[in-house]
């Protein structure tokens, strides 16, 4: 393992009678874009205001490039972070408040910070107070892109942002891993996770159930397979992995398989395949099986 | 179910109970200051036999007069109750009611509360008509306990009555103030700026029109000039009194009309679109603390400038009176200002005021800040390498420096104002007496900086507290001759009369030291707490 941008141990943070986070450990490596998911309320805003020294934990600590994270003045010399919620002062103008986040941030690439603003299409003459969500969410966007900061934590950035905008986050976040930077990213968008992130961490109620690769996580669960025949369909009943078997009419054949496909393509390959279809669930679905039944 | 289909039928008594739920507390604490203050004072008030001649040259001073409004029916308990307290609990309620209306209207609508209220089927108007409406509740019910209170205490109903009447209208005339300024200006800030510039303009249009017998009329424009001719006690005239209901009603219902014609989040006067950026003061923390106090700064520095100008251009006329008149000395004395009749004398007792802006000031500034967390502003700062104890150091160290710029700026109104009269108040003396108050000031910053570490809701409040609260304190302990240990509960009783005598160094170190315990244990809470961010 490398270097760690982002590591917490057991984790905790209770509110009252709420157990807000559970006992969180992590490790994010360097250079790596890591998916944070999981449902309203289960704890992804309070891990990342942990990890700003905004909230205090209970119990448990975090480290910023083995910075700890409650030395702020050090730790967030190393990161730029967009809140979900971005507020505004409401009579600057957004070029003020790039310049101000610029000048007492971890310093920035004012020429990537112009291209940003060219690529999000954003008017930084108009005062803060007339822009809407959307806007007020691009102006944290390009300030913490512009940083060229080792460690970019963002929480759900593109909740108010167009489909459009949404490629520029997209691109964006492949011009920080190109420049090597890591991405810590808390989203909905599953499709989004899956398009830019290498590893994702699930949580549910506090706890986090699941760290695994995007890849990974498809192979941990079921892969859809619909195969048609010319002839007889061979029997797959009790073959290693196949789940869910079901035919439609004579020549057709679904089922779900988990873990190894070799004894399934093994009973493929003696029957007569005209066509095959494997599809790997997709995040999404993923997703919702894990918070389907008891959603919290 | 039922329930809830009884409450869907009326959606404006869910309003109401929305307006009443955020104005009850503030509500009950202005009511019950008022009530017992007024109460208070005349309960001990002591009859002294005047010279019906001195009488008539108090009334003719036009110091007096514009000092503390037109001295009538001093001999008796009423009349000198509602010389004494009238116009201090008119700009306490005031301040309140303006305050108030803009915090439920605008600063609800700002904080996007209001947004979802308004989707389903109340409109705009409705919600600031009812809001208002039941604002409007509040100076009524002021007026009515304090007439009650003076009436309870022994003085005459009708006199107690039209003085109630007075504070009410002058209370609604704030709320509707308010009202409007929130419908004119997109921002709290912005609407609170304007509306607390019709108040102090309105102060000091009280204190010319009662000072210059050519320019009595203007006191018919002034809500606080309306208040003192009606002359409870001495002519109980009404008429006054009605002009000013009278427009207050009108306001209100310009608020309501002005709100119908405009959209949800924006405001009667726009915002201006796209402008150059101006980059200075940006560059830091501290810096950048500067520039979001420079305006509310001119703006407070403006409204003390002139009211210092004028208690300059009085000085002579005062001092001279007072010195010819060793009853109203006295007099004065027992109502708080003693040694009026020097120039040294008269100034420091009138430095003395200068702690209430400029503690209020203080106390308002770190209340911005904690607005600022609470809308979380402050988040993206935070998320910067700048830790909370150097945000809160820079906020509460510009603020205290500008505090001081406040000070300075009335000492040197002040100190003009006597220079065109030839009053012969020294420049020194004029900037020492000023600076004088500095202890009183950094209390209201130590006690503010203690709530913003502990309690953020209650950072105005906290941090006005030894200011406009001692102030008080000391009024109604001057007035009903209390105990000293009860005068010394109030910062005001360990100021020295700076010029006139040496500083007291003592309690002014103490107080210095009680300040900082408040910014350290402060800073401690601020430092542990979970931020709104």
């Amino acid at each position: 393992m490398g270097v760690s941008a982002l590591r917490t141990e057991h984790l905790s943070k209770r509110y009252g009678r709420l157990l807000a986070l559970d006992d969180l450990t992590l490790d994010v490596a360097a250079g790596e874009v890591f998916g944070f998911l999981g449902p309203n309320g289960a704890g992804k805003s309070t891990t990342i205001r942990l990890l700003l020294g905004l909230a205090r934990p209970t119990s448990g600590r975090a480290w910023v490039f083995d910075t700890d994270a409650a030395d702020v003045a050090a730790a967030h010399r190393r990161l730029a972070y967009v809140p979900a919620d971005v507020a505004l002062w409401p009579r600057m103008t957004g070029a003020e408040v790039l310049d101000l986040l610029a000048r007492i941030g971890p310093g920035t690439d004012t020429a990537y910070r112009d291209e940003l603003i060219q690529r999000f299409a954003l008017d930084v003459s108009k005062p803060a107070g007339t822009y809407s969500t959307g806007n007020r969410q691009k102006i944290a966007l390009i300030a913490a892109f512009a940083t060229r900061a080792p460690l970019l934590v963002l929480d759900e950035p593109t909740s108010g942002l167009d489909p459009l905008m949404e490629l520029q986050f997209r691109h964006a976040v492949g011009v920080a891993r190109d420049n090597g930077q890591t991405v810590f990213l808390s989203s909905h968008q599953l499709a989004e996770v899956e398009a830019v992130c290498d590893r994702v961490g699930i949580l549910r109620a506090g706890e986090l159930v699941e760290v695994a690769s995007v890849a990974q996580l498809r192979r941990l669960h079921h892969t859809e397979v619909a195969a048609t025949f010319t002839g007889t369909p061979p029997n797959l009943t009790g073959a290693h992995g196949v789940h869910g078997l079901h035919t439609d009419g004579a020549e057709t054949v679904r089922f779900t398989l988990n873990g190894s496909p070799a004894a399934a393509l093994r009973a493929l390959a003696d029957a007569d395949v005209a066509t095959i279809v494997v599809r790997e669930q997709s995040l999404e679905e993923i997703f919702l099986a894990y918070y389907g039944q008891n959603a919290r | 179910m039922i329930a809830t289909m009884a409450a869907a039928a009326r959606p404006e008594r869910v309003l109401r109970g929305l307006a009443v739920r955020q104005v009850r507390r503030g509500a009950l604490v202005v009511t019950a200051v008022c009530a017992g203050m007024s109460a208070l004072v005349v309960v001990g008030y002591r009859s002294e036999a005047l010279d019906p001649a001195a009488v008539a040259a108090l009334a003719r001073n036009p110091a007096i007069r514009t000092l503390f409004g037109e001295p009538v029916a001093l001999d008796n308990a009423g009349g000198f109750t509602v010389w004494r307290t009238g116009t201090v609990l008119a700009v306490l309620l005031g301040v309140w009611a303006m305050l108030a209306a803009t915090r439920i209207t605008r600063g609800e609508e700002d904080a996007g509360r209001w947004s979802l209220l308004l989707s389903g089927r109340i409109t705009l108007a409705e919600a600031v008509r009812q809001h208002l409406g039941v604002l409007a509740v509040v100076p009524v019910l002021v007026g009515a306990a304090t007439a009650a209170a003076m009436i309870a205490a022994g003085v005459d109903t009708a006199g107690s009555l039209l003085h109630g009447t007075g504070l009410a209208a002058v209370g609604l005339s704030f709320v509707a103030v308010g009202g409007v300024s929130a419908q004119l200006f997109v921002s709290r800030s912005a609407a609170n700026g304007a509306a607390a510039a019709v108040l102090v303009v309105g102060l000091l249009t009280r204190m010319v029109g009662d000072g210059v017998p050519a320019l009595a009329w203007l006191r018919w424009l002034s809500p606080f000039g309306l208040l003192a001719l009606t002359r409870p006690f001495d002519g109980n005239r009404g008429l006054p009194v009605l002009v000013l209901a009278f427009a207050a009603v009108l306001l209100l219902a310009f608020a309501g009309r002005l709100a119908a014609r405009r959209d949800v989040g924006a405001a009667i006067l726009a915002t201006r679109g796209s402008r150059p950026a101006r980059t200075a003061l940006l560059g830091s923390v501290p810096v950048f603390a500067v520039r979001r106090t420079m305006r509310p700064l001119a703006a407070w520095s403006a409204g003390t400038c002139a009211y210092f100008l004028l208690l300059g251009l009085i000085a002579r006329s005062m001092t001279e009176f007072l010195t010819g008149n060793p009853d109203f000395a006295a007099m004065a004395a027992q109502a708080g200002f003693p040694a009026l009749g020097t120039v040294e004398g008269y100034a420091a007792t009138l430095y003395a005021l200068l702690a209430v802006p400029a503690g209020v000031f203080v106390a308002v500034r770190l209340a911005a800040t904690a607005a600022d967390e609470n809308a979380r502003r402050l988040t993206l700062l935070l998320a910067a390498p700048v830790t909370r104890a150097r945000q809160l150091a820079a906020e509460a160290a510009v603020a205290g420096c500008a505090a001081l710029v406040l000070i300075t700026v009335a000492g040197v109104a002040m100190w003009a104002g006597t220079a065109t009269v030839d009053a012969g108040l020294g420049a020194g003396d004029a900037l020492v007496g000023a600076w004088n108050v500095v202890p009183v000031v950094l209390l209201c910053l130590g006690a503010a900086v203690l709530a913003l570490g502990w309690t953020p809701r209650a950072v105005a409040a906290i941090g006005a507290l030894p200011a406009a609260g001692g102030f008080l304190w000391q009024v109604l302990a001057d007035s009903i001759d209390a105990p000293s240990w009860i005068r010394a509960l109030s910062p005001f009783a360990h100021l020295a009369a700076v010029p006139a005598t040496a500083p007291a160094w003592p309690s002014a170190l103490g107080m210095v030291g009680i300040a900082a315990a408040g910014v350290v244990a402060g800073t401690i809470g601020y430092r542990r707490r979970d931020l709104y961010a």
